[in-house]
Formats: C-alpha cells, structure tokens, sequence
C-alpha cells in the first residue's frame, strides 16, 4: 500500500519534471529554429503570419545580405576584431595574471585588489567618456597629421575591448594559476630556466584548460557586443561590426522594408556562435566551474 | 644576485602593460564619469563649463530620470528572483534527478546565452506582435477567445523586457550552480534520505546552504549585469517607448548623451548609477553573510 | 602552448604593422586629394535611393571641375557624428529635422552652420538664372531654413512633399463615404467607421505627429498663433486655439486603433502603416515615401492610395498640409565654404532637378525627390502628381516649425509634445497631465532661446 502510493506520487513528480524541462527546451528551440526558417522566406511573406512555413527556401536572402546589405563586410569586421581583442586580450593578461598569482612583490596586493574593483566596472558605465577620450586624442592627431586615427579604427577597438576585458580575465586565470604548486617553478629553475622560459614553457602549457575558457567567454562576448562597437566604429569607410549592422538594418525607416536580408543577417550573426558552441559546449560548461563568472 | 636584478624587470614586463592598459580604458575613463558629471559639455562646442552639482539637482527634478531609476530598480529585483528561482530548480533537477537525455537540457538551456541581444531583440519582436505573434496566438488558443494584449503597450512593456532578460539568463546561472552542485558529496543525501527528509527538505537542509557562497558571488553580479543587460534589450527593442515607459537608466543616460548632446547631464546619470550599483552591491553581500558549511 | 603564443605575437605584431602601414597610405592619400578642388558631400539615404545623388554629384564635377567625395548612409549621423566630433567636417550636410539623432537641430543650437543668404543671389552653375527665382515662394522665409528668425538663411530647402492623412481611397468608394473637410465630419466617420470595425485613426511613430500637430495649428489659429506658439509665448498653450488643438489631439487619441502605441517604435512601425493596407484603420498622418515604403506589403482588394490635407476647424474655414522637406547645410567649420556653396546653388539646377526626380527606391519603383523649384509638380506621374496636386485643390501649405532653443537637459520637442500621445491613446495620461507637461517644458524652452 505505502509502496504503491509512493511510486504513483514518484511517477506525477517525474511526469511533472520532464513537462517543466521540455517546455524550457521548446521555448527556447523554437524561436531559434524561426529565426533560420524566416531567413529562408520572401519578402512578401514577412506580411502574413510570421509562424507560417516558407514557401519555398529563397536562398537570395543570403546573397542579398551578404552583398547588398553588405553583411559579408561586417562580418570580415567581426571576425577581424574578435581575433585582435582575443590575441591582444592573452598576450596581456596571461603574463600579467601569472606574476599577480604566483610571485610576491611590492603593490602587489594592491594591483589585485584593483582589478578584482574592475568587476564591477561594466564597460556600458563608461562607454562614454571613453568615446570622449578618443574623440579628443582624434583632435590631437588632427592637429597633428591632418586626420583622427583613433576613432572608426578596428584594432582600437579591439584594444577598448581587451582592456575591459582584463579584469574579468585576469580573475579567472590568477584563480587558476593560485592553485599550482611551486614545486613547478623551483624544478625549472634548478635546470637553470629564466622567468621567461618557466612561464612560457612550464605554466602556460598546464593552463590550457583556463585559457581556452578565457577564449570561450570573451570570443562570445566581443562578437556579439554592439553599444561599444556602435560607439567607436561609425564611418562606413572603416566599416561596421555584425550586431551594428544589424541593429540598424531592424531599425531605418522610410526605405522599403527588407526582411529576408535582415533575417539571413541573423543567421550570420547566430551561426558561428552556435557552431562553435555545439563543437565546445562541455568545456564551456565545464570551464564556468574553473573561477565561472562573468559580469 | 643576476636572477634578483632579472626579477624585476621580469615582473614588470609582465605586469605593465596589464597595467597600463587598464588605466588608460577603464580607471581614467571611471574618473572621467565623476569628473564630467560636475560640467555642463555640449557634442560640438568643445567647450566645458563647470557648474559642479546643478546636473544631480537637476536629475532629483526630472521625472523621466526617476521612472528609468525605478524601472531599472524593478528589473533588478524581478528578473534576479525570477531567474535565480528558475535557475536553482532547474539545476537541482538536473543534477540530482535521474533525467534521459540530461546533457541535451543542459546544452540547450544554455543557448540563449550565447545569442547576441540584437538577435534575441528581433525574436521577442516577433513573438510579441499583437496580431500575429505567437504569444497571442498561443493565449488565444487556450482561452478559446481572440487575445490581443499589447506586449509592447505601456502596461505590459516592462512585462515583456522581463520575460525576454528571464529567458537569456537563466541557462547560464543554471549552469553555474549545478557545477557547485556537482561538488556537494551524494553521501549526505543518502543519510538525509535514511533520515526520512524529502526531495524538498534536502533541497533546502542540504543543497542551499552548500552553495551558499556560491549564490552570494552570483547575486552581486546579477546586480552588475542586469543593470547592463537591461540597457541592450532596452536600446535593441523598444528604444525606451511607449512615451518612456521602459526607459532605463542606462539608456536614459545614453539617450541623453548621444541624443539631447547633454554629455555632463549624461555622466551625473552614470555617476549615480555607479554608485547605486556599487551601494545595492556592498547591501546584498551583508544582508546575505551566513557562516560558510562546509561539507 | 609556446607556439600557439608566439603564433598569436607574431599575429598581432604583423596585423599592427599592417595597420599602421595603411593608416599611413590613407593620410597620404587624403592629403594628395585634398587640393583645392574637391569636397566631401554627406547625404541621408532615404527611400529616394543614393543613387541620384551619385549623379546628381557627378553632373556638378562636370559642370564645375570640383571633385566630390560622396557619403550616403540610412543612419547618417552615426556615420559622421563621431568625425565632426573630432573635428573633420563634411562641406555640405543633407539631412532632415525631426530625426531622432537630432544632428541639424544641434548644430542650430550650437549656431555651428554656415550663414548661406548669400547663395540665393548668386547665379545656378551653367544656367543663367539666380537661386532665388528657381525656389518657389515661401520655401527660403521659414524657421526651417532661417532658424533664428533674423532674415538670414542658414539651411537649404531640399526635397519637399505634402504631409497629410493618407488612407484607402478604394475603400471610401466601395463605402461612399467622402473625405471629411471638417473635425465634426472627420468625428461622424469614425462612429461610422467604429460601427463596422474599422478604426478612424492610426501613426506610425509618435514623430509623425509634428507634421500633423502643425498643420493643425495653422487650421487653428493661422500663421500668427503657429508662430507665437512655435516661439512659446509665454500663456499661449492658455489661448482658446491651443486648447482646441489640445482637444482635437485627445479625441483623436480615442479613436486611435489600439494596437497603435504598442507599435509606435523603430521595430515595429511597419505594422502600423499595415494597419490602413488592411482596412483596419482609416487614415495616418505620413509622407510620399510611404508608397515606396509600403510597395511590397499586401493589401486588401482595391486599395489606392489617397492624400488628404487635415480638415478645417470650421466648415469653410482653412485646410492645410504641412509641407515637409529637408534641407542641405555646410557646417561653419567646413574646410571648402566657397565650393560648397556653388554645390548648394547646383542643386537648383535644371539638370540636378530634373536627375532628383527620377529617383527609384531599394526596389527600383520610382520615387521621385522633388525640389522645390517652379515647375517640378509637372514632369510628376500617377500617385505622385496626385499627392503634390494637393495644394492645387484649396488645401494651403504648412511650413516652419519649433524655434531653437539651446539644449535643455531632459527635454525635447518630440518627448514633451508628441511622445505623451502614446498614453493618451492607451489612456495613461490624461490630457490635463499632457497639457501641463508641455506648459512647463514651454517655459524651459523660452527661457533657452537661441538668441
């Protein structure tokens, strides 16, 4: 009697569990899968019921984005800044998170201290006056070479976006390298290694798992940024990054509406973001447990 | 004597540019916010007239200032509990429960997170429309009358910025917490079994308090990101309408920035939001300090 | 590990040295262009396409030997702001007020644009005709093109079209209903309209209300009360004409489709214009372009576009319709004035006219940029001719608009005037709290004055 009561309870509550999952799953499948199937679809069909299916797969829409909307270029943007701020992002912050870590000097405890501040400092805050700042190292350069450099230019864009991404990187890879033993150190140091040597050679390699969440996280986060790439990159000679592009495809007026280019410009935002989410997703999931945060 | 004097160049060479880089665009530009807040700057006269707190006055005055603080406030507050309720349920299940097809819920889960706002934005638009969207659709299905509520409308605009933030993060605490989860030893649940406890006892005797520590760090930084996050949805999906009603302070800042050319006016709105951010912070981690467990 | 590292070094080193190397060959390049003769034109892309002025540019190198670098984007401001900012100025700027980013408006608060009274004597490049007799009257008198209300002209009129309230003729001749001519007609149609589903009245955005909001002025109270009112007289949203245009606004809110404000946004304002292609609402105040906007949109059975101005006060009294058009500027800061200048005057040309016109959208339909020069209305076809006819059928033509008034923080015209509409339709607001928000903001905004 007790058993069977149980059970039935038992079976309600593991019926209940899987409806709650399945409804999550669905509600986030879904609109995904839409937003390829309404990539695919003419423009006149954009007026009728979103939900209904293509009418057949208009693969126009991707030629037209690609080229007309000119997402191709703004992709080429995106990819390029995305691969800058990553290279500029590890070449400062793996040597500098790994003195931080492991080697005691003085100000030490406060450089951590400053850093570990910069968490809480969202780059949105301060979009601003970094926008200032380059308008007016632009007036310097205009003054002395006759034209800004700073503003509408890719890399230092990438650089704005490495630098707000050090503290969150730097928290991360310090976490990891806290948890070695020095034992590392002193061996290569007795084989008659320099700091250099030691840190290329012996730290990095272990810290690969780290570093490759590094590179997770903030691949994911400077691809899909706009405010900052809004902000910074302007002129249509220097070019656009992807969201940018986008956003103001969603959003100009009185111009015919073109809804299959903006949709298959969805996709090429989406695409590389989930490819490279479906190859990596255990270490992704997996590297959150390491120091996991973002802000 | 030769590896001391090596030492600190070597540091230094590791440390500096981390360093510099930091400064340069985070610390001077978080300075830059509290300084300009205290000038009046207008976009194209290069001119800075101080008029030291007249911009706070001023914003203490304007209603449209007040509404973006407490829709901002509202955001915090609902999207925190909502996610943090949905992300803890559903990692428990995940972790605890034995559920077909587990790593396929959490792979999916995960998804919205690495979407970009401007994505996410275009998706919800389609969802909410009034006539066609599936949210109506779906309503009126089950009230077996025509439904057609106005996501988009005053009254319900905020609504739908909550459900649309709810469903981009809650994946991503999600994973956070069952990674802690994982760690809690499957020995205690096997003796609070035996004690007689419940699933819902065990969640709450056993499962909260050992990842404690990990709500708290997770609860400041829903903080941090849900004031920025409410700025991307905010800027990509309704530009702040109907007639500001889901102005956030963000974007309020932003709007009067780039929009109304009021640069100082704009940084004491980013001056108080730095301060509030950081006051609801140091708040939260008091009201939160419980004795760690340890297990 | 250490050579994925000194990959990623020598990667970021090459692509430094590769920047800095083409940084380097486009100062070059701008300084070796940069000789007397060539200026840089920036020019929004609307639905009239960029590529009339591609031609219209290229007419003018052939006409006058100045080279012209051309820049067109559909979000112009993002595209120059940030440079001008820094300090490099386009020498002409073609833009239109009442955009959300505000550009013109800033540089008239900032008085950062180039007086250019001067340009209407002088004589068009390869015609013999003077600037001033090819605009058409009034053009060339309005706060729009002399913003500070001194006799002097800042802004070049460009590109002007009727505004009015745009609807289904088909469905008034299937219904026999008539235009209404009157607010109490306009009143009568929408219960007719209510009792068979139809709404009397939607907007795209709440921005499509200043051209509304002043041509309802002029319907008012005429010239005079639109110009006090424009200047924020002090008591003048107390006056008998105020309070009517306060009134008709509000009760115009109520018969508003009510999907309307949830609409009324950059995403979705598409939706609203579909609302009159679908025979659920009667009327929207637009522009011309919403032909081209809307060509591909389904439609129901019969539709045809119609135009009409906004109806009289009274009966007999005045209708009116905005006369919407945008304007060409040099910033002061602009390093060629004098060849900017002979540009502006070349857009009133025969031959820069005549290429306007022929204007396609993004999808090749003709719509036309009209001048405003003596004559265009006739070398117009079909929906066109029928829309700039307006004036040529009694309705009389609306221009101007709010005066300047130096940045005002927290404010601007479109949030104190237009945007509250949104509410009035959702009934949020009630129409004493929208009066009072515009009479303090007037207040502001007379203290602020651009002198």
């Amino acid at each position: 009697m007790e058993q069977t009561k149980k059970s039935s309870a038992e079976r309600l509550y593991k019926a209940f569990i899987y409806v709650a999952l399945i409804t999550l799953a669905v509600t986030i499948i879904i609109p995904v899968a839409w937003v390829f199937m309404a990539s695919v679809k003419q423009n006149s069909e954009f007026y009728g019921n979103p939900w209904a299916l293509p009418a057949g797969v208009y693969w126009q829409n991707f030629a037209d984005a690609w080229g007309k909307a000119r997402m191709g270029e703004y992709m080429m943007n995106s990819v390029l800044v995305t691969v800058l701020a990553l290279a500029i992002l590890l070449v400062v912050a793996l040597p500098a998170a790994y003195v931080l870590s492991r080697f005691s000097f003085k100000g030490r405890k406060f450089l951590n201290a400053a850093f570990m501040g910069g968490l809480f400092i969202n780059v949105n805050y301060i979009v601003v006056p970094i926008f200032l700042m380059l308008v007016d190292g632009d007036k310097f350069f205009s003054s002395l070479i006759g034209r800004g450099i700073l503003l509408n230019n890719i890399f230092v864009l990438a650089v704005v976006y490495a630098s707000t991404a050090l503290p969150f990187t730097i928290y991360l890879l310090s976490g990891y390298f806290a948890t070695l033993a020095h034992d590392y150190e002193e061996a290569a140091y007795i084989d008659g290694a320099g700091y250099g040597t030691t840190m290329l050679k012996i730290i990095f390699p272990m810290a690969q798992p780290s570093i490759i969440t590094v590179i997770l996280f903030n691949f994911l986060s400077f691809w899909n940024e706009y405010i900052i790439a809004m902000t910074l990159l302007s002129d249509p000679r220097g070019g656009k990054t992807l969201p940018v592009g986008l956003m103001q495809l969603t959003q100009a007026q009185q111009s015919a509406a073109q809804y299959g280019q903006l949709y298959a410009g969805l996709v090429l935002v989406m695409l590389p973001t989930l490819i490279l989410y479906v190859c990596v997703q255990k270490k992704l999931t997996q590297g959150m447990t390491l120091g996991g945060l973002k802000g | 004597m030769k590896k001391r004097s090596g030492r600190g160049v070597f540091l230094f060479l590791c440390a500096a540019p981390a360093v510099l880089l930091f400064t340069i665009f985070m610390i001077i530009p978080t300075i830059n916010v509290f300084r300009m807040s205290l000038f009046k700057r207008s976009a194209y006269s290069t001119t800075e007239d101080f008029v030291g707190l007249e911009n706070f006055v001023r914003l203490m005055k304007d209603a449209n200032f007040i509404r973006s603080m407490q829709n901002t406030i509202l955001l915090i507050v609902v999207v925190t509990i909502i996610t943090f309720a949905f992300a803890l349920v559903f990692a428990a299940i995940l972790t605890r429960e034995k559920i077909k097809g587990q790593n396929f819920f959490r792979v999916i889960f995960y998804i919205p997170n690495i979407l970009s706002v401007v994505v996410i934005s275009a998706i919800f638009s389609a969802i909410y429309d009034t006539n066609n969207g599936t949210l109506n659709s779906l309503l009126s299905l089950f009230s077996g009358k025509t439904v057609a509520v106005l996501w988009k409308g005053e009254s319900m605009v905020m609504t739908s910025l909550i459900i649309a933030m709810v469903w981009q993060a809650i994946g991503y605490y999600m994973v956070m917490y069952m990674a802690s989860m994982a760690s809690i030893p499957q020995s205690l649940y096997e003796s609070a079994s035996l004690d007689g406890a419940g699933r819902i006892t065990q969640f709450f005797q056993i499962t909260l308090p050992l990842i404690w520590t990990n709500i708290r760090t997770t609860l400041t930084f829903f903080i941090i990101s849900t004031i920025n996050m409410a700025f991307l949805f905010v800027k990509a999906m309704t530009s702040g309408g109907p007639n500001g009603a889901s102005e956030v302070a963000l974007s309020y800042m932003y709007k009067q920035a780039y929009t109304n050319s009021a640069y100082g006016y704009g940084m004491a709105i980013g001056a108080l939001v730095f301060l509030f951010s950081f006051g609801l912070s140091a708040l939260v981690n008091v009201a939160t300090k419980r004795e760690p467990l340890e297990f | 590990m250490k050579k994925v590292l000194s990959i990623v070094l020598a990667a970021v080193l090459m692509l430094s040295v590769l920047s800095g190397c083409s940084g380097g060959k486009d100062t070059n390049a701008t300084q070796g262009g940069s000789s007397d003769k060539k200026i840089t034109v920036a020019a929004i892309e609307t639905a009239y396409g960029s590529e009339v002025w591609k031609k219209v540019c290229e007419a003018f190198t052939a006409q006058t030997g100045i080279e012209v670098e051309l820049i067109t984007d559909k979000n112009l401001e993002d595209v120059i702001g940030p440079s001008m900012q820094s300090g490099t100025y386009p020498d002409v700027i073609h833009l239109a007020t009442g955009r959300e980013k505000a550009l013109t408006e800033t540089f008239i608060k900032d008085q950062a644009i180039l007086e250019i009274t001067d340009v209407l004597s002088m004589t068009v490049p390869g015609e013999d005709k003077k600037v001033s007799d090819k605009i058409a009257g009034g053009f060339t008198e309005t706060s729009l093109t002399n913003p500070y209300g001194d006799g002097k002209t800042y802004l070049a009129p460009m590109f002007y079209s009727p505004c009015g309230l745009f609807y289904n003729a088909g469905l008034f001749e299937e219904k026999q209903w008539s235009v209404p001519t009157t607010w109490d007609e306009m009143w009568e149609l929408g219960e007719k309209a209510k009792a068979e589903g139809i709404s009397l009245f939607t907007y795209p955005t709440t921005g499509y209300f200043d051209a509304f909001f002043y041509a309802l002025m002029y319907s008012v109270g005429g010239p005079e009360f639109f110009d006090k009112a424009t200047n924020y007289e002090e008591g003048i949203w107390d006056t008998p004409e105020a309070q009517t245009c306060f009134d008709i606004v509000a009760k115009l809110a109520t018969y508003t489709e009510p999907t309307t404000p949830a609409q009324a946004n950059d995403q979705d304002f598409t939706k609203n214009q579909q609302l009159v292609l679908d025979n659920k609402a009667l009327f929207m105040p637009n522009g011309n372009w919403i032909v081209g906007e809307m060509a591909n949109a389904p439609r129901a059975d019969g539709f045809k576009w119609g135009m009409t101005a906004l109806p009289a006060v009274t009966a007999g009294g005045d209708s009116y319709s905005y006369t919407w058009f945008e304007q060409a500027w040099i910033p002061a800061k602009a390093a060629n004035p004098d060849e900017a200048k002979q540009f502006i005057a070349f857009l009133y040309s025969d031959t820069a006219c005549e290429i306007f016109v022929t204007a396609v959208n993004e999808e090749g339909k003709p719509n036309p940029a009209v001048q405003p020069v003596l004559g265009i209305a006739d070398k117009l076809e079909d929906d066109y001719k029928l829309f700039y006819a307006i004036y040529d059928n009694g309705a009389k033509a609306a221009m101007g608009n709010f005066a300047a008034f130096d940045s005002v923080v927290g404010t601007s015209n479109r949030e104190v005037w237009f945007d509250p509409v949104n509410s009035l339709v959702a009934g949020t607001m009630t129409q004493q709290e929208w009066v009072d928000g515009i009479k303090a903001a007037s207040d502001q905004m007379r203290a602020n004055l651009v002198q």
